[in-house]
């Protein structure tokens, strides 16, 4: 319970970091989700069923946004079944969470798979999303700015992880 | 113990997806109280986001400042000193004047077609996470701001509001893709509907097949009933390119917007309009091209002596 309690306030703090001073610079190429590329580093850290819980608080968070244009609930369904599937894919796989590139490539993968879905999903349920070119580009601009931001914040949130969890930090 | 914990775990993940689809239902069937969660969050965030502004402004700048590649390090650490002193300085300067200049024309703006205007700060953009445009404003309902209000920028159409809080508003941008927005050209009276597209370029619709479009043509908004959401006359874009493809119902177009939404500083929410249709008086005006002097040289050859 302590531990699902300091998960929260973490995400809210990256979430509110997210809103107050990322957003504040209009990136090329749409700029990258620090949320999400916080759940998803610490959903490989974990098991599948705490990455599950991690992906829905942030989930939650990321449909209250206001810059979300799907109904809520939306984000919180891709989020557990993003960060259940990291989990899956990184629990007992050294080379993919062991290293620090394998973790950025699953981490940036991830992102391009989930913002795919979103698009998808968006799709069926009748949110605009924008031309197929602008789709693109904002696809490719974000999994790369995940391939840059990635790295720059693994040994922070792999930190706060192994201080959350009681682990050794594996990064 | 194991078969256990597993089934502990499968129950827990479905848990979660149903209450995820339970959400999606709830919010899609218009239930108020998860309105009222995304409403309470934009309370919440307003005061950081409005702080982040603040403290960001500087820094925003500086990133395009940073053109001393080719100084030697000699003269950098002379003047360090002094010039992160008058840089920021500068920096606070210039941010104030390009506010103020938005400001000024925004005002113009409102003036000729005789709105009644409340001025915003942006102190957010939207994250493109979600394929959508929008920008927070530091004005909401306490300064008479309701929803579906027009958004003016500098130099036209900004988008319209689209969520309201005490203390501010989201705005949705002209450039978002469920933008939509009933458009006249200038002069023809033509009508069509506008579409965003995720960048500042729209697409245009014409509604009548017999009626045609021209590159050049200008754009106006052609005003809602009780001016909401959009008032009539405000210049959104000129026309770039003409789809003329054969077998289409109606001609279609490429619009460049006039407003630029990578630097919207200032914008203003049209909170209230005269009865009268401003008609063509907002239409810009064309840019003067600039006379290049040309310098006549007369030489006169100096007579040579001859022997």
């Amino acid at each position: 319970m302590r531990q699902i309690s300091l998960t929260f306030i973490q995400l809210f703090i990256v979430f509110i970091v997210q809103e107050a001073i990322v957003n504040q610079f209009r990136l090329p190429g749409g700029g990258f989700s620090l949320l999400l590329i916080f759940s998803l580093v610490w959903a490989i850290l974990t098991l599948p069923e705490i990455a599950a819980l991690i992906g829905f608080i942030s989930g939650i968070f990321m449909d209250l946004s206001q810059s979300s244009s799907g109904p809520i609930g939306q984000w919180t369904l891709l989020m557990i079944a993003a960060c259940y599937a990291v989990a899956y894919l990184g629990s007992g796989n050294e080379s993919l969470s062991g290293n620090p590139l394998g973790f950025t490539f699953l981490t940036m993968s991830a992102v391009f798979f989930v913002e795919l879905s979103f698009v998808a999903t968006s799709a069926l349920l009748g949110v605009a999303t924008g031309s197929f070119g602008q789709v693109l580009i904002t696809l490719l601009g974000v999994s790369i700015w995940s391939l840059v931001a990635t790295p720059i914040f693994l040994p922070l949130f792999s930190y706060l992880h192994a201080l959350t969890f009681n682990t050794r930090s594996v990064l | 113990m194991r078969r256990g914990g597993e089934g502990r775990s499968r129950l827990l993940l479905i848990i979660l997806i149903v209450t995820a689809l339970f959400l999606i239902t709830l919010d899609l069937r218009g239930v108020g109280l998860l309105e009222g969660a995304r409403q309470g969050t934009q309370t919440v965030l307003s005061p950081f986001q409005r702080a982040g502004a603040v403290v960001l402004t500087p820094f925003k700048g500086f990133f395009s400042e940073v053109t001393h590649l080719g100084r030697t390090r000699h003269q950098i650490e002379k003047l360090r000193a002094d010039n992160a002193k008058l840089r920021s300085r500068l920096l606070q300067r210039k941010n104030a004047d390009a506010q103020l200049d938005q400001l000024k024309s925004i005002l113009d703006l409102a003036g000729t077609a005789g709105f009644k205007i409340v001025n915003a700060r942006v102190i957010s953009q939207g994250s493109s996470q979600s394929f959508s445009q929008t920008i927070t404003i530091d004005s909401g309902s306490t300064a008479g701001i309701k929803t579906n209000m027009t958004v003016l920028s500098e130099s036209g159409l900004a988008g319209v509001v689209k969520e309201v809080f005490p203390h501010s508003a989201l705005i949705a941008l002209a450039t978002d893709p469920s933008f939509r927005i009933g458009v006249r050209i200038a002069g023809s009276q033509q009508i069509g509907i506008l579409s965003g597209r995720g960048n500042r370029s729209a697409s245009l619709q014409l509604i009548d097949n017999l009626t045609s479009v021209k590159v050049g043509d200008i754009l106006l908004s052609r005003g809602s009933i009780a001016n909401r959401p959009y008032v009539p006359g405000v210049p959104v874009g000129y026309v770039t390119a003409v789809d003329n493809s054969a077998g289409a119902i109606a001609q279609s177009a490429t619009v460049h917007m006039y407003t630029d939404f990578s630097s919207l500083g200032v914008v203003a929410v049209v909170v209230g309009a005269d009865a009268s249709n401003p008609g063509d008086a907002l239409v810009p005006s064309k840019p003067r091209p600039t006379p290049v002097p040309t310098v006549t040289i007369y030489a006169t050859p100096t007579p040579t002596p001859t022997n």
